[in-house]
């Protein structure tokens, strides 16, 4: 297998309190990952520092080989997407033209191509029938799942999820978890953060347990949600009520 | 009543003269506003250090002083070091430099409530800064300052009156000199301020239609 993604030891410091010590992850092709971790965790550092939305202050990043870099950074982005908690789609653009702006504006796409895309992102993700919808419009699983086909219309070699369902409802979590677990089973390379476990247990080939900006084990979801190495790990998901019986 | 109704029949065409001048004036000054508030309030929030600073000292300046000094200067003042404007010009230059530094501040407003959210998102899909704020942020600040930005341009509407002070025969000076013609002021100021009434009535009721035609739920309360 591939290495498509890989993160060298990132370090994120506020002032002198530093939020990720040295996180070091691979991600091959095909491959989802779970992240979990108590809340203040640096889990959203964490993945902000993978795209640079934030700059680690040490650490590399490489998409395919090729290491971000500020100047390369636009175009590396294009190819590694962000799905954001609280969706973000833009607000003043329908949800057609959410999908449709970045094949068209910034990978160039006519007009017609770019459309033809949108609307089979919008027809994976089930919203079709929205297209003409403004995300004010929209309950929140929907604006989630428009953000997925946004995030899919750019054709990204890894998509990241920061929680992506944690903004929702309880009814509304299972439609985007539907088109989450669709896109892993199709082959799409995901890092997740998410406390989403059956999600974790059906789709993700590891779970990351990340505690005080370490990654603290790292291993199959059977061998994470039945018999975690750490004590960290037990008591963390006996805390979110997932500590599975032996 | 009669007697103001043929008063207005014998002047109205008269005063009515000046409105092409009362109009251009406006519409240069405001348009010029438009494109140098913007430019000061993109400095004032993305700017470094001394673009700000300008920026800054400008607005402060300009919104601190009475427009018609600023006129005057601009028009009495600036020959002296050589600088010679035509009376109309002299007036859309004041009238322009000082709404830009209130619309300045209505775009820093409107630009700065632009969730934070919708940069990073534009930038996590490969956008540049300048590309998502030209893209994302912009079109939503202008729909989100609109309901300020008319009151200001109807604000600048009235005021292009002064220019009358540096002898632009606009529509106010052309009221003044009937009146001094027939010694009917009261007559004369109700006229010319009923002129005012309407036009001001119009341009708020094209406000409100674009408000209307752009208006996106979610990125505005509602539809002005
Ligand atoms: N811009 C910032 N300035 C200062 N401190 C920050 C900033 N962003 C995050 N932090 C701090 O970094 C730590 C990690 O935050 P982060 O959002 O990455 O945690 P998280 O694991 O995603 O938590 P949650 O599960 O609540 O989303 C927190 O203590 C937070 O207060
Ligand atoms: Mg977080």
């Amino acid at each position: 297998m591939s290495t498509v993604l890989r993160v060298e030891s990132i370090v994120k410091r506020y002032s002198d309190h530093a939020v990720l010590n040295g996180v070091s992850l691979e991600l091959a092709r095909g491959e989802a990952k779970v992240i979990m971790g108590p809340s203040g965790t640096g889990k959203s550092t964490l993945l902000r520092c993978i795209n640079h939305l934030t700059p680690p202050d040490e650490g590399r990043v490489f998409l395919e080989g090729e290491e971000l870099t500020s100047e390369n950074i636009n175009k590396i982005r294009q190819r590694l997407a962000f799905v954001f908690q609280d969706f973000n789609l833009f607000l003043h653009l329908t949800v057609l033209d959410n999908v449709r702006i970045g094949p068209r504006r910034i990978l160039g796409q006519s007009k017609e191509e770019a459309t033809e895309r949108a609307l089979t992102e919008l027809r994976r993700v089930g919203l079709e029938d929205r297209a003409n919808y403004y995300p004010a419009q929209l309950s929140g699983g929907q604006q989630q799942r428009a953000s997925i086909a946004r995030a899919l219309a750019m054709d990204p070699k890894v998509i990241l999820f920061d929680e992506p369902t944690s903004a929702l409802d309880p009814e509304l979590t299972g439609e985007v978890v539907a088109v989450m677990k669709q896109l892993a089973s199709e082959g799409m390379t995901m890092l997740v953060v998410s406390h989403e476990v059956a999600f974790a247990r059906s789709a993700a080939d590891k779970i990351i347990f990340m505690e005080g900006g370490y990654i603290v084990e790292e291993a199959t979801p059977e061998v994470i949600l039945r018999n975690p190495r750490s004590d960290r790990t037990r008591g963390f998901l006996k805390a979110i009520g997932e500590q599975e019986a032996v | 009543m009669s007697e103001f109704l043929d008063f207005a029949a014998e002047h109205l065409p008269y005063i009515l003269e000046g409105l092409p001048t009362t109009l251009a004036l406006w519409i240069l000054a405001i348009t010029f506003g438009f494109f140098f508030g913007l430019l000061l309030a993109w400095c004032r929030i993305y700017g470094g250090r001394l673009a700000y600073s300008l920026a800054t000292v400008y607005v402060e300046i300009f919104r601190g002083t009475p427009m018609l000094v600023q006129m005057f200067f601009i028009y009495l003042g600036l020959p002296e070091i050589g600088i010679v404007f035509d009376p109309f010009t002299a007036a859309v230059v004041a009238i322009g430099l000082n709404t830009s530094a209130y619309q300045a501040e209505y775009f820093r407003g409107a630009l700065l409530s632009v969730p934070s959210g919708q940069m990073a998102a534009a930038q996590a899909m490969g956008m540049s800064r300048m590309q998502a704020l030209i893209q994302i942020v912009l079109p939503q600040a202008l729909r989100r300052v609109l309901p300020q930005w008319s009151n200001e341009a109807i604000l600048e509407l009235k005021f292009t009156s002064i220019a009358f002070a540096i002898g632009v025969t606009e529509i106010t000076a052309r009221a003044e000199k009937i009146g001094y013609q027939t010694f009917e002021f009261f007559n004369t100021f109700v006229l010319v301020a009923l002129v005012y009434l309407v036009l001001t009535a119009t341009v708020a009721e094209l406000l409100a239609w674009l408000e209307r035609k752009t208006y996106v739920p979610g990125v505005t309360a509602r539809a002005g």
